[in-house]
Order: C-alpha cells, then sequence, then structure tokens
C-alpha cells in the first residue's frame, strides 16, 4: 500500500480537516495577500491538500477542478506537496527566479504525474502591480486521461511568490470559471 | 519506497476507501442487508416526463478477487458475466420506467471517449463530496444535487436524440477461500478483516441541459453480481427511487 | 500451463517460417504456432479478456498517438519481426516520455514515444520489439501469471500492459510483476534472432541497452534501473549486453537502417523533447541529448534542446554551456527560432541590453505567433534602450 496515500485517506477519514466555504468578497490569505473572489468556493483545508503558504480551493470537487493559491512563498520553500523522487530537481521557489523560470517551475508542478502539457500562452500580466505572467495551458491528467485546461498566475515582492494555479475539464467547466479565475487575478492585493 | 501521492488519485479514490468505514461494520457478522444511499435528485427534478427517450451508455463494471493480502485482482471473466447479469437486469428494469429505452454501444463509447471520461470524473467528485463522507461536503453546493456536463453532452444527445442517457459503475470484490478463512481466523481475534465491498453508481443526466438530474450510490457487503439473482438484488438497490414519470 | 520450450528447427516445416536458416537452426529456435485465443474460463482466457478491455480503453485514449503514417510505418516493422504472428500484433504508439515499450498475451503491442525517440535506427527499435514479441511467443507473461497468483501481486499485472497512469506507477507494479532472468535470457535471444532474420544488425541490441544503462546510471549509478518503467519489468542483468554481443557473433551482419526510421521520428522531435525536459530530470536529458547531437538531421534540435536543459538546469556554468551551444544552433538554416530566445534571455539576465534586444526581437520576427510571444515582446518594451 502506499504509505504516503494511506496516511493521507486515514488523516482524511480521521476528520483531521475539513472543506471551508470561502464566501464571496474580500478574502484575506496568510499575512500579505488578499483577493475579491465574485462567488463562493471551497477550501479543502487539509495538511495533505496544499504545501506551506498555499490553499486548496475548488468548485466542483477536486475530481473536477482546483485552484491552489500562493500567498508568499519563501524562497527554498515548495510549490508541491508532494515528495519529487529520486533524481528530479525538486519543485521549489527561489527568490531571485526569473519569471521564465517561475513558469518552467509550474509547468514541472503540473507534470510532475506524468500529465502532458502544451503552453496555450505565456504573456505578461500584474499582480497588484507586480510584473509577473499569465499562463494559458493545457494537459492531458495522467490518472484517468481527462483533457484539462488551466490558468496560472504569478508574480514576486520582496522576494516572495504569489500565484494562482487553476485547472478544470477542457470542456464545461475550464470555460464557466475562466473568467472568474481571471477577475480574482486582477483583484489580488499583495501587502 | 516513496510514491507519488496525488491529490487527484486520491480525490478518485476516495468514494472508494470511503467505505470502509461503512464495510468494516458489516463485513464479519455474516450477510448484511443491501444498504443503498439515499438516491438525490436535483434541485427542480422530481421525474422523468413521461415519453422521455432514454439511452443506456454500456455498464462499466468490474469485478476483483480479493486475496490473502487484501490486494484486490482483477477476473475478466466475473466481469463479463457480471456485465451480462447487469445490463439483462437493466433492461428488465428500465421496461417499468414507462420510457422509451435505446442503448448505446461500445462503437459510440469510442466516439464519446472524452465525455465519458468527463462524466466518470463528475460521478467521482458527487459520489466524494455529495453522497460520501460528510467531511468532505462542498458548503458551496449547500447540500444539492448540482452538478452539469452542460453542452458536453450534445454529441451523445445529437446520435441518440435521446432526452437522458443512464450511466451505470459498478466495482466489486470477493473473498479467495483463503481470504475467508483469515477473515474468520481474524474475527476470533476481534479484528475484522474486510470481505470485499460493492459499490456504484447509477448516473442519470439530462442530455438538454447536461444537469446530473439524479445520482445513486449503491454500497453493499453482499450480492454476488457473478450471480443472475444477485446481480438483480443489486441493480433493485441501485435503482431504488429511480424517478420513473408520474 | 505447459513451458514452451525452445523446439529443434530442422525437418519440421514451421508455421510461416519454413526453410529456417543453418544459424537459426544452431540456435536453436523455431517460433510456435500462431497463438489461439484461450477459452473465457481459463486464466488465459480471463487474462485475454482482461486485455482486450485494456485495449479498448488504450483506443479511446488522448495519450494514444493517432499518426496513420508513424502507425503504419511501426505496423509494418512489427510484422516484418512478427513473421508469421503478424496478424495478431496491434501497434499502439503511446505518447510518455519515458522508454518503454510492452506486449500483452492478446497482442497488444504499447510503443511509449520516449522509447522512439531514443532508439537511432531501425536494428535498435527491431532489438527491443523482437524481445517483446520473444516473451509473447513464449508465453512468459502467462508463466509470471501463475507465479504472482501464489503471491498475491497479480492485480498490479493490470498496470504494466494497461495504459497506467503516472510513470511512478508502472515502475512499482512493474517490478512486482518482473519478466525472471532466464525469461529475459530468452527474450533477448528470440529478439535477436527475430530482427536478425528480418535482416537487422545484432548487435545493435546491445547498444540500445548500453545507452539506456548509461542514462539510467545518470540518476543512480549503485540501482540504475530504480523508477524506470522498462527495467521494472525487464530487471536489469549485468551480463545482458555481453550476452548479446555474443549471440550477434554468431549471426549474419545485418542493417541499422538509421534513414527509414529517423524519417518517421524526427517529424516528433521537436514535441517528444518537450515532453522529456518536462520530466524535470535535466542530467538524465543531458545524457540522451549529448546522444542526439550526432543524430542525422536531427542535430540542429537536439543542440536546442541540450541548451534549453542547461539554461533551465541552471547549474554553475550552464547558462554559459547554453549559450554556447545557441549559438552554434543559431547559424544553420533549420534553427528553431527559440534559439534566439535563448540567447535573449541569458543576455538580459547578465545586463547585456544590446545583444538581448537584438536576439529577442530576432525571435519575435521569426516567429511572431509563438505562445509566449507577448511576454517576450514585455521583455523588449522594458529593455532601457
Amino acid at each position: 500500500m502506499k504509505t504516503r496515500l494511506l496516511c493521507a485517506l486515514v488523516c482524511v477519514l480521521c476528520a483531521c480537516g475539513t472543506v471551508r466555504k470561502v464566501e464571496p468578497g474580500a478574502v484575506k490569505l496568510g499575512e500579505r495577500m488578499t483577493v475579491d473572489i465574485p462567488k463562493a468556493w471551497n477550501h479543502f483545508d487539509f495538511p495533505v491538500a496544499a504545501p506551506a503558504q498555499a490553499q486548496l480551493w475548488t468548485t466542483e470537487g477536486l475530481a473536477i477542478d482546483s485552484l491552489t493559491i500562493y500567498y508568499g512563498l519563501r524562497d527554498s520553500q515548495t510549490l508541491s506537496n508532494q515528495t519529487p523522487q529520486g533524481g528530479k530537481k525538486p519543485l521549489v521557489f527561489k527568490s531571485n527566479m526569473k519569471n521564465e523560470e517561475i513558469a518552467a517551475t509550474i509547468e514541472g508542478l503540473l507534470t510532475q504525474d506524468g500529465s502532458t502539457f502544451k503552453t496555450i500562452k505565456f504573456e505578461p500580466a500584474n499582480l497588484d502591480g507586480r510584473r509577473g505572467f499569465k499562463l494559458e495551458f493545457e494537459k492531458i491528467r495522467a490518472e484517468d486521461h481527462v483533457q484539462l485546461r488551466g490558468l496560472a498566475y504569478a508574480a514576486t515582492d520582496k522576494g516572495e511568490l504569489f500565484a494562482l494555479v487553476y485547472q478544470a475539464p477542457r470542456l464545461t467547466f475550464y470555460p464557466r470559471q475562466k473568467a472568474q479565475i481571471e477577475a480574482i487575478a486582477a483583484s489580488v492585493k499583495i501587502r | 519506497m516513496k510514491h507519488f501521492f496525488s491529490r487527484i488519485f486520491l480525490a478518485l479514490l476516495l468514494p472508494f476507501f470511503s467505505l470502509f468505514a461503512h464495510a468494516q461494520q458489516a463485513s464479519t457478522s455474516g450477510p448484511a442487508p443491501a444498504v443503498s444511499a439515499p438516491a438525490h435528485l436535483a434541485p427542480g427534478f422530481s421525474a422523468l416526463p413521461r415519453g422521455a427517450k432514454l439511452t443506456m451508455m454500456p455498464v462499466d463494471v468490474e469485478l476483483f478477487l480479493l486475496t490473502m493480502g487484501g490486494v484486490p485482482e482483477p477476473r475478466a471473466d466475473w466481469t463479463l458475466a457480471a456485465r451480462n447479469h447487469l445490463t439483462h437486469h437493466l433492461r428488465e428494469s428500465a421496461k417499468s420506467f414507462d420510457v422509451r429505452i435505446s442503448e448505446a454501444d461500445e462503437a459510440d463509447a469510442d466516439e464519446w471517449s472524452e465525455i465519458n471520461t468527463l462524466h466518470a470524473a463528475v460521478a467521482s467528485a458527487i459520489a466524494s463530496h455529495h453522497t460520501g463522507m460528510s467531511t468532505l461536503r462542498l458548503p458551496t453546493k449547500e447540500g444539492k444535487l448540482d452538478w452539469s456536463l452542460a453542452e458536453a453532452v450534445a454529441p451523445i444527445r445529437e446520435k441518440t436524440q435521446a432526452d437522458y442517457a443512464l450511466f451505470v459503475w459498478v466495482r466489486d470484490s470477493y473473498a479467495s477461500d483463503e481470504r475467508k478463512a483469515a477473515m474468520v481466523m481474524m474475527a476470533m481475534l476481534g479484528v475484522g478483516l474486510i470481505g470485499g465491498i460493492q459499490q456504484g453508481y447509477a448516473s442519470l443526466v439530462d442530455l438538454n441541459t447536461g444537469q446530473v438530474v439524479w445520482f445513486s450510490r449503491l454500497i453493499s457487503a453482499t450480492g454476488d453480481l457473478r450471480e443472475r439473482e444477485a446481480a438483480g438484488k443489486s441493480v433493485s438497490s441501485l435503482l431504488s427511487g429511480f424517478p420513473v414519470p408520474r | 500451463m505447459q513451458r514452451r520450450e525452445f523446439v529443434l528447427g530442422g525437418a519440421a516445416c514451421c508455421a510461416g517460417l519454413c526453410g529456417t536458416p543453418a544459424w537459426a537452426q544452431a540456435l536453436q529456435f523455431t517460433p510456435p504456432e500462431r497463438l489461439a485465443r484461450p477459452a473465457l474460463s481459463t486464466d488465459e482466457g480471463g487474462l485475454w479478456a482482461m486485455m482486450e478491455r485494456e485495449e479498448r480503453k488504450l483506443r479511446r485514449s488522448p495519450l494514444l498517438v493517432k499518426d496513420p503514417k508513424l502507425t503504419a510505418y511501426l505496423q509494418d516493422l512489427v510484422c516484418r519481426i512478427g513473421g508469421a504472428h503478424c496478424p495478431d500484433i496491434r501497434v499502439y504508439p503511446v505518447r510518455s516520455a519515458a522508454f518503454n515499450a510492452s506486449m500483452a498475451p492478446n497482442g497488444m503491442m504499447q510503443i511509449w514515444t520516449g522509447l522512439l525517440l531514443r532508439v537511432d535506427n531501425e536494428a535498435q527499435l527491431a532489438a527491443v520489439l523482437g524481445h517483446e514479441i520473444g516473451h509473447y511467443l513464449q508465453r512468459h507473461t502467462q508463466q509470471r501469471l501463475q507465479d504472482l497468483k501464489s503471491r498475491s501481486a497479480f492485480a498490479q499485472f493490470i498496470g504494466v500492459f494497461g495504459l497506467a497512469g503516472a510513470v511512478g506507477q508502472i515502475a512499482v507494479m512493474g517490478s512486482a510483476f518482473a519478466y525472471a532472468r532466464d525469461q529475459e535470457r530468452e527474450a533477448d535471444q528470440i529478439g535477436a534472432i527475430l530482427m536478425s532474420q528480418a535482416g537487422y544488425d545484432v548487435a545493435e541490441s546491445a547498444t540500445v541497452w548500453r545507452n539506456l544503462i548509461t542514462e539510467a546510471k545518470t540518476r543512480d549509478a549503485e540501482n540504475p534501473g530504480a523508477n524506470s518503467p522498462m527495467f521494472a519489468t525487464h530487471p536489469l542483468a549485468p551480463e545482458r549486453e555481453d550476452a548479446l554481443s555474443k549471440i550477434a557473433k554468431q549471426l549474419p551482419e545485418g542493417r541499422k537502417a538509421d534513414a527509414p526510421l529517423l524519417a518517421h521520428t524526427n517529424t516528433f522531435l521537436d514535441e517528444w523533447l518537450g515532453d522529456e525536459l518536462r520530466r524535470n530530470q535535466y542530467n538524465e536529458s543531458l545524457v540522451l541529448l549529448n546522444r542526439l547531437v550526432d543524430r542525422p538531421g536531427a542535430g540542429t534540435l537536439a543542440q536546442f534542446y541540450r541548451a534549453e536543459a542547461h539554461r533551465l538546469r541552471n547549474e554553475p556554468s550552464d547558462a554559459d554551456r547554453a549559450l554556447s551551444d545557441y549559438r552554434e544552433v543559431v547559424q544553420h538554416r533549420d534553427s528553431p527560432p527559440a534559439a534566439h530566445r535563448g540567447i535573449g534571455l541569458i543576455a538580459r539576465d547578465r545586463g547585456q541590453n544590446t545583444q538581448a534586444r537584438q536576439s529577442l526581437s530576432r525571435y519575435l520576427e521569426l516567429a511572431p505567433d509563438a505562445p509566449d510571444a507577448g511576454f517576450i515582446q514585455s521583455y523588449l518594451a522594458e529593455l532601457p534602450s
């Protein structure tokens, strides 16, 4: 039995976590980040769900869509909630990373399970005036071969990473939420 | 050895593992009655319209042998038998639905593979977050069965000219003789071993809107799908509460 | 289930391969008759039906490479190697970056794009495919099944031949399933004979494994097979290369046939090398890329990706290594426009604004519709004039 998975499941089964409602309006994340969300979301508040300085949200359930928000990831902290297997470059953020390196790291995050990846568009975007990027992508999820589309926004400030990474099936679900993700990105405030 | 823990893998397995809590109670005390999670209806939907056209998708079933170590071993011959029995009983049940029935075949399933893959993910989400453990409920859904594939189902609607589609998914495992012997022994030591779990869902999708209008979860510790009669009981259980026209 | 023994060649005229050459007889192999579908109620029959369902899933999967030209080419190659068994074998190229090929007992053969990327010529591909066909002809998979049943690890087997998800899962499952040493040896020998009969140079079979091992050792010198789907199911034997070289010496020389293979695989190189880099295993990728830069018709692209691998790995001196490669690449007619991007990005990092502007502009001129055009344009706009 996969030990980590079992531990994670035991954790879920023993209810050492919960799914919280995130009400529409201003949401404070950590010490430095606020977003304004037009509709309610579900925050999957379990220890294994996201790494430090990040939260995992969903609208329809994790098998369908997910939004990971990084609210001030520090130098050398990892973007991933998984341990990389031997030989892989770990998916960590470094304060001196350039935007294209952060994008490559996010790409690594999205393909660490063996999923395929294709960049649709990679362009500059601001998060609260900080020069960052917007990455639109397509991927085929390795586990069940669902074809996903996604949007990632990222920028750094004072050596910390602020990012949104959203993915959903390209049929129905991504088109449904795309505008909202863009609106949330536009609403980001960083202190 | 360290393995990848994938949150999606977790999400997809949640429906399966959430059943261990149920099954643990039932497993060692002999046959228990089939327990069906309550059927759910989408808001605003109460019954199929009379004369509606319903297409039945090929049943997605897998049967396993549960070996000594508790590892499920796929058995294709059992699966084939189960598929035949389930399909037979679904057809029989469908006669009493008072709707027009058609059946989609495997060739169609090839064409609709992306839609079926998507539906499986949606059903998994419903199973985890709607009918599964309460800790996993999504507050935004407010306890309602509110999932829709929207226009993604259009190709099915166009090809079949049907108004609704019924998807049935079943997984079941049966203990080997060694496993059964071990279960008896362990029971004497006060340890409950799982003898095999049957789980499944039936999902009714409105092909005009893509809405999952009815979803039924099956959790049962008994019922041998390799046997025609028992398979019939499981189908009855699965379809209990099916929103027949009034 | 009876073990299928090597059958003495000679007088008996075998199905489809009459007139077996003397050297094949010397190695004492005659392919068995075409394998009949077993009764459903038997273990083998159950396996077969299970495989059929996996095959259906494979056919429906977005990971299947649906290129008719590539598929036809691979099917033809398999047919030439498989001889009389050709009608029973169906080839499926699958988009996955690791080196892997597998053949299920029902004749379904998967070839991953990671493998197609790594073979230099038809002979090398024929070696791997011949090896898999060897397992198939000798029913090794069914034998493993018999063994595994008693160890209750059977369930992991299905993922090895099905379209399993994460590569990591296959490596784990595969090692539970793994072929035994003597089965590996048999498959090597049969593969060698089959590829030789098809006219290929058997010495290439040693080469393909050697290349794989070299790459794998980069990750883990002590345990190079760890986490490789191929090595999980086909355990690494140190004597394999030598054994294959010895067999090669007993067989007539054959052709390598690089041109026909590369004519079919070079068109996919850009996509497959992109997938390779995305594995995030730059050290291994570099071992591969160092080999590929010498491949006819692929050198420029391979060198470009080598530059990218260095730039992304970003260890000390990597930027210089990358620059060196990019600068050579841009001089070629078939240079990818992104080579200019590479030079531009490094120049920008170093504050070499003139160079940055020159190279990034050149990139946008050559590839105005690139997915990252917007991003690069913004870099250009903010460079001081």
